[in-house]
């Protein structure tokens, strides 16, 4: 049954009429266990899916001492549980015509399954036998390494992107989690054992750190009462450790250079900036629109357009929850000499700190940025991973028109603002991709 | 029942101040009936056809504020000479820089500022045109996607552009490996035929391409009686229908355009290795296969089940199970048939540690003989129909997703109500179906193998397979 709506949001985007759309955000029911788990349900009858999804408050930036354990370890969660053995739970769920998967970020695990009503039962009762009965055995373990390891050379070894971007987070951060890859480094994940396995398992996978998050089509009361059932004994543990690093100021220009047989080299950029929920955040994402969203943005006017310099060029802001970064990118055309796009890049962010956007460009970018809000709500598991994204970033589901209301207030002089005061050319890092004798292609693990 | 199930559960739970009474765990539980049935909401679906053959699609949903038009029509990349290939990618990209009153960057302008977007784009058998934005900016959006599909300027400056940018951008491909082995798996399959170059063409075709190609092309490809004109989102039929009949009422019907040759088959005739060298890989791309089956055949679905059970794509297929789980080998094995409206190909592929090339490769090639030696089981047909039929739907959640199976129909020329028999065609195959499609479908003794990876490493370990030929990416 469809609730009422709370709030009709008035979603002003322009000065002519205003379009008005239900705010998933006041539809969501938050309940709590005594437990800690925190469950959000947001019942939405006009669309064949449910998507359930699990959200584990760790990630690779709560990595203490084996990089990549968070990644691995959300492998071995496909790997069998006490009463459903080996790949049975993914036999059941396909053969229900379910589909679901997993990911890891700095911050996150997630695990979700995107599935029809009458198959949610099932569902929650497998995810509560893998969160609480998670079998780890060291033979699975080592096939499991080698997947992943065979995961990081496609993603990261052999993909100049994934090399560049790898380097470009080392090189910014020096002292914070962040600067690790998630997936982790070779060695670490060819070493970690069985029991920091375990010890893992034990200190974040646990009620109080995490947040189950349902939307589509479902009845949200049966959902609660069976998750209640199968999760409600489920014990508390204390609460998880969190690294206390945090990143001392840049004082210098940082550069590296990745050599590797590319044909088109390519150009990282990243500054410092503020973690998720900071206020300069709005500024940050307009100003994100005005460098690299369409043909008349600016970067990938200038860069790719009118100098035929680059095959891609962008521009955006990167929030993560306890550090943010501002990041730019030149895919440069092979041939073509990637000194000329950085400088090109770095004219265009001098331009941006020296002098306003123009009142349409302002304009444009909000609009873009609305647009794409909207583009978000358009599926149940788009819909269950912001409710739960919110949640655990911000403590509340933030509503819609709050979300809108921050951008809309956001002035030509703001974006100047946060321009010309986190994009300063001595807090850079840079990182460059350049053809050459692929030496370093080899340290990733291949043996 | 479930209802009834779960609120006693509830109570007990309150009543026994949290020791509940667990009710027997949903896997123990038969899974519910396959669901049959049409999927797509017929009150929400217009069709109409304009006099001078345009055909309309407008599925309408006013959950959200916004709308996406396109028009596609029945030509693309198969069409072309090997002399032109890329000239549909070409025509469509130009027809982006530019149309009616609007230059490049002032039909960019109208689209951005509206935080809309424009795609042009070309695929083997067709080409399209798609305008997303607010509903209430229809009228706009309309204009722009007229202008672009009857109105493309066709400007030699913004022809010298794309012309780069394509070259640049095909150049640029050499640094992903899966391209390369993509890439030179088409060439060992069908070389001297079209399907033998990417859809984006040739360097040494795309190079020669000028703005009068594109404007022949287009005039020949884009005609009312070879497309299908489409909306969906906040929209009324009657509405676009008007809009419709206001700006291509008068679009001339046209000829429609010539079935393209037929690509070879079988391809290839005996086995053959191709290694491409990539001295600086750590690891080795690896595709297996031949000809495959064209988007029309009528065994499609059997041939897409069949393959489903062997590496579809999930984790319990055969191909990921011995690849993945059991032996770590790599990441993800699949296997696919690359549909077309002419026989596309079939491939099989991983991705591993080049020292282990060989091993996985060799599980392959097993995998496809055991699969041609009636192995399949009816557990294993009853699983691949539950998955196929039930997790159907999920794949239509969107009205655009809807509308996108709907317009490929049109274009693959199939029964328009393809999407709402799927279901029953699934329940309806049966295990001999499945045994029939692998034992004709797959030849892994006259496979083309393709390795990208450093030759030095990878020749002597593909040793016994098929002649070896190494090539310069």
């Amino acid at each position: 049954m469809r609730r009422a709506p709370l709030l009709v949001l008035a979603l002003a985007l322009a000065s002519q009429r205003a379009v008005a759309l239900d705010d998933p955000a006041a539809r969501t029911r938050t309940t709590v266990l005594d437990n800690g788990l925190r469950i959000l349900t947001l019942e939405d009858p006009t669309t064949p899916v449910v998507s359930y999804q699990t959200w584990v408050d760790v990630g690779s930036g709560d990595e203490a001492r084996w990089t990549g354990l968070a990644h691995l370890f959300e492998h071995m969660m496909f790997r069998g549980s006490k009463r459903v053995p080996g790949e049975r739970r993914d036999a059941l769920l396909r053969e229900r015509g379910s589909r679901g998967n997993a990911y890891t970020s700095s911050d996150v695990t997630v695990y979700f399954e995107d599935t029809s009503a009458e198959n949610l039962p099932l569902v929650i009762d497998l995810e509560a036998e893998r969160f609480r009965n998670l079998v780890i055995s060291p033979e699975v373990l080592d096939t499991e390494r080698q997947v992943v390891l065979e995961e990081r050379r496609m993603r990261t070894d052999d993909n100049p992107r994934g090399r560049m971007i790898e380097a470009l987070l080392s090189l910014t951060f020096v002292a914070h989690p962040y600067r690790t890859p998630t997936i982790g480094w070779a060695s670490d994940v060819e070493q970690v054992g069985v029991e920091p396995c375990l010890d893992f398992f034990r200190s974040y996978y646990a009620p109080n750190n995490v947040v189950i998050s349902i939307a589509g089509d479902f009845d949200a009361d049966d959902a609660i009462a069976r998750i209640r059932e199968r999760y409600g004994s489920w014990p508390r543990a204390a609460d998880p450790p969190r690294n206390p690093t945090r990143e001392p100021p840049q004082t210098g220009e940082r550069r590296a250079v990745v050599h590797l047989p590319v044909r088109a080299p390519l150009v990282g950029v990243a500054w410092h900036a503020p973690p998720s929920g900071h206020p300069d955040g709005p500024a940050l994402d307009v100003l994100s629109e005005i460098l690299s969203s369409g043909r008349t943005s600016r970067l990938q006017r200038k860069l790719v357009y009118e100098e035929q310099q680059a095959l891609s060029a962008y521009g955006g802001y990167w929030e993560l929850r306890h550090a943010g970064l501002f990041y730019a990118g030149v895919g440069v055309r092979p041939g073509q000499d990637p000194s000329r796009s950085e400088a090109l890049l770095f004219a265009e962010i001098e331009r941006l700190r020296a002098a306003p956007p123009t009142a349409a460009e302002l304009e444009k970018a909000k609009r873009g940025f609305e647009v794409s809000l909207l583009g978000s709500l358009g599926t149940s598991n788009a819909l269950a991973g912001r409710n739960a994204e919110e949640l655990l970033t911000f403590g509340r589901i933030r509503p819609l028109d709050e979300r809108l209301a921050r951008i809309r207030e956001v002035t030509a002089q703001d974006v100047q603002r946060v321009a010309a005061g986190y994009l300063l050319p001595e807090k850079r890092s840079i990182v460059h991709v350049l053809p050459g004798n692929g030496n370093g292609a080899n340290g990733g693990g291949a043996r | 029942m479930r209802a009834a199930a779960a609120a006693l559960a509830a109570l007990l739970s309150l009543g026994l101040g949290g020791c509940a009474l667990l009710a027997k765990p949903a896997w123990e539980q038969p899974p519910p009936p396959l669901r049959t049935g049409p999927v797509v909401d017929a009150t929400r679906l217009h069709r109409s056809e304009l006099p001078n053959g345009l055909r309309i699609l407008v599925f309408e949903d006013d959950r959200l504020p916004r709308l996406a038009i396109g028009l596609a029509v029945r030509s693309g990349a198969a069409q072309e000479s090997i002399e032109e290939a890329g000239l549909a990618t070409f025509t469509a990209e130009l027809m982006g820089r530019g149309a009616g009153a609007r230059r490049a960057l002032e039909l960019a302008q109208v689209v951005d500022d509206l935080g809309a977007s424009l795609d042009t784009s070309a695929g083997w058998d067709s080409m399209g045109v798609t305008v997303s934005g607010l509903s209430r900016d229809a009228a706009t959006l309309f204009g722009v996607l007229a202008d672009v599909v009857r109105r493309p300027r066709f400007d030699p400056a913004e022809a010298d552009k794309v012309r780069g940018e394509l070259l640049a951008s095909l150049e640029g491909q050499k640094d992903n490996p899966a391209m390369l082995g993509r890439n030179a798996f088409a060439r060992a399959l069908y070389d001297g035929h079209r399907f033998g170059l990417p859809a984006e063409g040739s360097p040494e075709a795309v190079a020669k391409l000028r703005a009068p190609a594109a404007r022949a092309f287009h005039a020949r490809a884009f005609s009312a009686g070879n497309a299908i004109l489409f909306a969906t989102g906040d929209v009324r039929f009657p509405e676009l229908l008007a809009l419709a009949e206001a700006a291509f009422g008068d679009w001339p019907r046209g000829e429609p355009p010539p079935l393209p040759p037929a690509p070879p088959s079988p391809a290839p005739r005996e086995r053959q290795v191709v290694v491409v060298d990539r001295p600086d890989l750590v690891q080795a791309q690896i595709l297996v296969g031949h000809e495959g089956i064209a988007r029309s055949d009528p065994d499609r679905v059997a041939a897409l089940l069949m393959n489903e059970v062997l590496g579809g794509g999930e984790f319990s297929s055969r191909l990921m199970t011995r690849v993945r789980s059991e032996a770590g080998l790599a990441y993800g094995a699949y296997s696919y048939f690359g549909m077309r409206r002419a026989p596309g190909p079939f491939a099989v592929s991983t991705s591993t540690r080049v020292p282990e090339a060989r091993r996985a490769l060799d599980i392959l090639i097993e995998e496809l003989e055991r699969a041609k030696s009636a192995s399949f089981s009816a557990a294993e047909l009853e699983a691949v129909q539950r998955l196929a039929a039930g997790s159907f739907v999920l794949g239509l959640e969107t009205s655009g997703a809807v509308t996108q199976g709907l317009v490929d129909l049109d274009v693959q020329g199939l029964p328009a109500d393809s999407l709402d028999t799927y279901r029953e065609r699934v329940t309806r195959t049966s295990l001999e179906d499945l045994q029939r499609q692998a034992r004709e479908r797959l030849h892994p003794e006259r496979a083309a193998i393709v390795v990208v990876g450093p030759a030095e490493a990878l020749v002597p370990a593909l040793e016994g397979l098929g002649p070896v030929r190494v090539v310069q990416p």
